[in-house]
């Protein structure tokens, strides 16, 4: 599903953010990337969704060479993969509806697709009654359950989530997680950046750790092992 | 289709979230058409005027006093047979000597000669008109250079319509530079108005560019309400600048044909039969002017 092979990202003019990445993810795991602060995680999700290009070495999605992808196949790419973000990426002029929609009409996908796919994906999240709100209207974690329920709408094979509970409490934070192991179970690839040493611990699944740009450990049933 | 509404949705949104920047961008465009139209008014006012008066030019030949009627008969037969030459009137020496006299008015010294000759000097006369007015030099270098005839005539009246032909389209294409000049100013002003607000229009919709990159959106999707709304301010443009120009040349339709008396102006008349032409081509320069200035301003400004 998702292969790395040797790759490297340099920032001008001399930070190294990636070097000699390498990894494999497998069709319906689901793989946190830990490390601490500036040891690449947010790059590698950058790579990932084709937002940056790596400097050297290779990144394959599915049937993607996507460190050679040309610009117009970027958004293709991009409905394979379900991005969400620490700070949701809402747009505050529209309800948690059309929030969801907008990621359908900018694709054109046609009405009924939308009517019937939108309140499904709402439904996923937990948010069925809270649809026609705005996001000044919802909490922290409702906000980042209509973000996910915006990355489910194109039904993707891949979940990429960078520090989604990065602005949430512990027990919303679970929340979260919780909600994507579910997106996982039903077949998903979900990769988790974080640095929340109590979600990776509580999961019991593989953990990918970068230190300065360098893959230090891969385990499955990883623990959280940094200072 | 479904796509294009939806870009068609998108555009109108930001046309009137910022309405108005969108007031001052088609008042601006707006300007620009009306230097243009302005433009044609001339054109159209400068060419029918020197039409008409070119159309009322003729020549009057005068031939001396006692010049043979097998002469003055030869020379008419032979202006006649010139492809330049409409048609020669024969015009006899009583109405000549008025015509001379009333030509010469204003100039005492003819008038004192006149008397003092007594009697008719002059001769019978030619009135002359031409299928072109460019052509009396033709025909006069004509007359002038065959020696049997150039002796029997006094003289030629036609130098001075010229001149005024001269100056009046001369006085046109000056003006005519200037409006060019004018309009070219407000072309440029269009230009950087619509950056200015096509850079806004991006600037106000950033979170939703980026989202729509985010989850997507086809870059077509992306840029195409910006192309689509300089296209709307062309046609708004357009369309005010059509309603307009109908109801200026309805008001002042009488105005200008009573100020350009005995000229057949007809500007209305002009407008109407040209309308889809004028408008059209107005609308696609418009169009295309501000199309171009967005793709450099989302050039600038909408990164990828
Ligand atoms: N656009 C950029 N230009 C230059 N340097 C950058 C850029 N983005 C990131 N970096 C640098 O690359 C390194 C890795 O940054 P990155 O954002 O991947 O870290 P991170 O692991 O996500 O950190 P955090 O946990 O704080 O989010 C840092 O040293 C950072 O300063
Ligand atoms: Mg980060």
């Amino acid at each position: 599903m998702i292969t790395f092979k040797n790759v490297s990202k340099l920032y001008k003019p001399d930070t190294k953010a990636l070097d000699g990445i390498s990894f494999h993810v497998r069709p319906g795991e689901f793989v946190s990337i830990v490390g601490t602060s500036g040891s690449g995680k947010t790059t590698l999700a950058k790579l990932l969704f084709a937002e940056e290009k790596p400097t050297g070495g290779s990144i394959h999605v599915g049937d993607w060479d996507i460190s050679r992808i040309r610009r117009s196949e970027v958004p293709a790419l991009r409905r394979q993969i379900g991005v969400v973000f620490q700070d949701y990426k809402l747009l505050p002029k529209k309800t948690a509806y059309e929030n969801a929609a907008f990621a359908l009409e900018v694709a054109g996908a046609p009405a009924s697709r939308i009517r019937e796919v939108v309140p499904q994906v709402l439904k996923i999240v937990g948010l069925a009654d809270k649809m026609h709100r705005y996001p000044r209207q919802l909490s922290g974690g409702e906000q980042q359950r209509v973000s996910i329920a915006r990355a489910l709408v194109h039904r993707p094979k891949i979940i990429l989530a960078d520090e989604p509970t990065g602005n949430l409490d512990a027990i919303t934070s679970r929340e979260i997680v919780e909600l994507l192991k579910r997106i996982n179970d039903v077949g998903t690839t979900v990769i988790l950046v974080t640095h929340d040493r109590d979600i990776v611990n509580a999961m019991r699944k593989r953990v990918i750790t970068i230190q300065n740009g360098k893959i230090v450990s891969d385990a499955e049933h990883g623990k959280y092992h940094l200072g | 289709m479904r796509s294009l509404l939806r870009l068609v949705k998108f555009a109108l949104q930001s046309v009137f979230r910022n309405f108005w920047l969108s007031f001052v961008t088609t008042s601006v465009l707006l300007l620009t058409l009306l230097t243009v139209n302005m433009l044609i008014v001339l054109n159209v006012l400068a060419d029918s005027t020197i039409k008409s008066i070119q159309d009322k030019v003729q020549v009057e030949v005068y031939f001396n006093a006692g010049t043979s009627e097998e002469i003055e008969k030869s020379v008419h037969g032979y202006l006649q047979a010139l492809p330049q030459v409409k048609d020669v009137a024969v015009i006899p020496a009583t109405q000549s000597l008025e015509t001379f006299k009333s030509l010469h008015a204003d100039d005492p010294e003819v008038l004192a000669a006149l008397d003092e000759v007594g009697g008719n000097p002059i001769g019978d006369s030619l009135l002359i008109s031409a299928n072109n007015p460019d052509d009396f030099e033709f025909i006069l270098a004509a007359l002038d250079s065959s020696p049997e005839y150039a002796p029997y005539i006094k003289e030629k009246n036609y130098a001075d319509h010229k001149a005024v032909i001269e100056r009046l389209s001369g006085f046109s294409d000056k003006v005519r530079l200037g409006g060019l000049g004018l309009a070219g100013f407000f072309a440029l002003i269009s230009v950087l108005i619509v950056f200015n607000t096509i850079r806004v229009a991006i600037y106000v919709h950033r979170d939703e560019i980026a989202v729509m990159k985010l989850v997507g959106a086809p870059d077509w999707f992306v840029r195409g309400p910006f192309l689509l709304e300089a296209i709307f301010y062309s046609a708004a443009a357009t369309a005010l600048m059509g309603v307009g120009a109908t109801l200026i040349l309805k008001f002042l339709e009488p105005q200008i044909q009573s100020f350009f008396a005995g000229v057949d102006v007809n500007l209305a008349a002009y407008y109407w039969e040209n309308l889809a032409i004028i408008f059209g081509a107005q609308f696609l320069a418009l169009s295309a002017l501000s199309m171009i200035t967005t793709l450099f301003a989302m050039r600038k400004y909408l990164k990828t």
